[in-house]
């Protein structure tokens, strides 16, 4: 067969599914009953896993006085209702996020966040979408695939490797701020009425949109505060712009923190006021 | 010579009890060839050498249907205010008759669906069964489980308890910090400028109407595929339907030989 040039990849991959569509219409079983049969013992201990899951859940955790918020084997039923004046809580995702979670605590603000948030999760989003493209070789079985063995590994490994980071993670990103709090003060030598302010700064959630000595990420254009309080805009505006910036600047992105009261707004206002740049 | 004896009475009964029985088949069969539809659905052929890793798929659907109807009754109690939820949420897990079952099956259902998915994936990873002409079912299935965490990220939202929010403001301001389409994706999702009733209704609307729409829409558009195109022995089988005739030898009459220089006369596994 010199004569008959080499057939195009795309013939012999044609070539192949129509002789495998042949085989399986000589050869095949029926799907009922026969993968049904194999399918349904499987459909049938998802349900049994799921219900005993539900099972557990509920009757470990039943506490003295009944009610959810007793720690059963796998957890409250729920937590306390949702506050969006406390600022000490440490937010948690479910755990398949957990993976996200931990690679934003490996990217350091402000300068490779990025990668944590989107870069990393949207290049593994799209190889996965183009994985067929990539890999195009007909060849299927393991040990002639030794790049797509390795690239699975890996990829379960570090996956995994995260995710128990992320479940045994001490702390939040916010409450990782809260360490930057006694250089700031050192710092910007903040006065002791600013301290309880630079503390709710940290774990309010402040500097996922600004920047304050380094710490911090930049979004929505939100301005670096290190030295806010040089701009003298005084207690009552900084309240104010707490309470609805965009009232105060119109068009503002910056969400509303009326939820914190009057008492921390104030707190927080002085810190801001109290920080004139490092000195 | 024939004779032709006319049916007796009891033959004549049958033959009508059986058109009766038949007859709302028949009549389904006539208006819509659903009937057959399902008969091919049951019947067709598949590998006969398919592996238990195979009924992932199915054990996948079989989840998140336990969503669905579970979610249609939480749906029935739940209710989507800063105000309420939180105690509709106490109500259902510590009065309604049941509710805890319902509950618990859909908030750890959730978790076995969004498993299930990542074993079927990785079953079909490595079975190669992405490859020709199965290329778009892997995109599809890509989409599924893009959706499948999105919906386990809005439903995290809603019991508005601790937890469920602090992950969710988080959540937020990470996507916020998303260049370009970032801010508006936050915007959208709080419903505004901070977190609150209408962040509530939006997660709400998107968790059981927006995202469940398009995962049956892909699911639906996931077996159709399945169906046309059939599924993959695994690459190891000595039988693996589509296997290449290296030596032209029917299979037939092949079966068990080994031939020098082809190995170890296991199946190539080409792309079926
Ligand atoms: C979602 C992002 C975001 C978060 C979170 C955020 N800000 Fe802002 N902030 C902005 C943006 C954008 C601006 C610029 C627009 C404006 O001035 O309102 C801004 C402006 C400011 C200003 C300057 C106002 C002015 O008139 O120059 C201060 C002070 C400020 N923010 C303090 C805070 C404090 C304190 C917190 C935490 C309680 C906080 N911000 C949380 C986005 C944010
Ligand atoms: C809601 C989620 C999903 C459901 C309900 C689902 C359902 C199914 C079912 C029933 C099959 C038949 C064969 C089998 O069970 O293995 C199948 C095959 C397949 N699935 Fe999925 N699937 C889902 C998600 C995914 C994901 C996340 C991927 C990959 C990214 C994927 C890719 C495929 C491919 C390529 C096939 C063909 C395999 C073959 O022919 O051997 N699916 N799916």
């Amino acid at each position: 067969m010199a004569t008959a040039g080499k057939p195009r990849p795309i013939d012999e991959r044609r070539a192949q599914f129509q002789r495998y569509k042949e085989d399986v219409k000589k050869r095949g079983k029926p799907f009922y009953p026969f993968a049904m049969f194999h399918d349904t013992v499987m459909s049938l201990v998802v349900v049994s896993v799921i219900v005993g899951l539900a099972t557990i859940w509920k009757w470990t955790s039943f506490g003295p006085h009944h009610d959810g918020l007793h720690q059963g084997l796998l957890g409250p039923e729920y937590t306390a209702p949702a506050d969006p004046g406390t600022t000490s809580f440490v937010p948690r995702p479910d755990w398949y996020f957990y993976f996200l979670f931990y690679l934003l605590r490996i990217f350091k603000w402000p300068d490779t966040v990025f990668l944590g948030t989107v870069g990393i999760p949207n290049v593994l989003l799209v190889l996965l979408l183009v994985l067929p493209f990539i890999d195009v070789r007909r060849e299927r079985r393991l040990s002639r695939r030794p790049v797509a063995v390795v690239a699975a590994v890996l990829t379960v490994l570090s996956m995994a490797v995260l995710t128990w980071k992320g479940a045994t993670a001490k702390e939040a990103l916010a409450s990782e701020v809260i360490n930057s709090v006694p250089s700031w003060i050192k710092a910007e030598k903040l006065p002791a009425a600013a301290v309880p302010g630079a503390k709710l700064f940290a774990v309010s959630g402040c500097t996922a949109c600004h920047t304050y000595m380094g710490t911090g990420s930049s979004a929505l254009g939100a301005p670096d505060l290190t030295n806010i309080g040089t701009r003298h805009l005084g207690i009552t505006f900084q309240i104010n712009h707490l309470k609805c910036p965009s009232c105060v600047n119109p068009g503002s992105p910056m969400p509303k923190f009326a939820s914190l009261g009057d008492a921390r707004l104030r707190q927080l206002a002085i810190f801001l006021e109290d920080s004139k740049g490092p000195r | 010579m024939i004779t032709r004896r006319p049916p007796s009475r009891a033959q004549i009964r049958r033959e009508r009890m059986q058109a009766a029985a038949n007859f709302p088949l028949d009549w389904l069969e006539e208006r819509s060839g659903l009937v057959g539809g399902i008969r091919y659905f049951l019947f067709r052929k598949v590998p006969s050498d398919t592996n238990w890793m195979q009924t992932l798929g199915s054990a996948t659907l079989t989840a998140f249907i336990v969503q669905a109807v579970t979610g249609v009754i939480l749906a029935m109690y739940y209710k989507p205010t800063p105000e309420a939820a939180y105690s509709s949420i106490q109500n259902i897990t510590d009065h309604v008759t049941m509710g805890w079952l319902v509950r618990g099956m859909h908030k750890w259902g959730a978790s076995v669906f969004i498993i299930l998915m990542f074993l079927h994936m990785g079953r079909v990873f490595l079975f190669g069964s992405y490859k020709y002409p199965r290329e778009l079912n892997w995109i599809v299935g890509v989409l599924l489980l893009a959706m499948g965490m999105l919906e386990g990220f809005t439903g995290y939202l809603l019991p508005w308890d601790q937890t469920a929010y602090w992950a969710s403001v988080v959540g937020i301001n990470l996507n916020g910090t998303a260049p370009f389409l970032g801010p508006f994706l936050a915007q959208f999702l709080r419903g505004g400028q901070e977190i609150g009733a209408d962040t509530l209704t939006h997660f709400y609307s998107l968790h059981m109407l927006v995202i469940p729409g398009a995962i049956g829409g892909l699911i639906a558009l996931h077996l159709y595929l399945i169906i046309r195109l059939g599924v993959t022995s695994p690459p190891w089988s000595k039988e693996a339907a589509g296997e290449v005739p290296v030596d032209g030898v029917p299979r037939e009459l092949r079966a068990g030989l080994t031939r020098a220089g082809d190995g170890d006369g296991r199946g190539n596994g080409g792309p079926a």
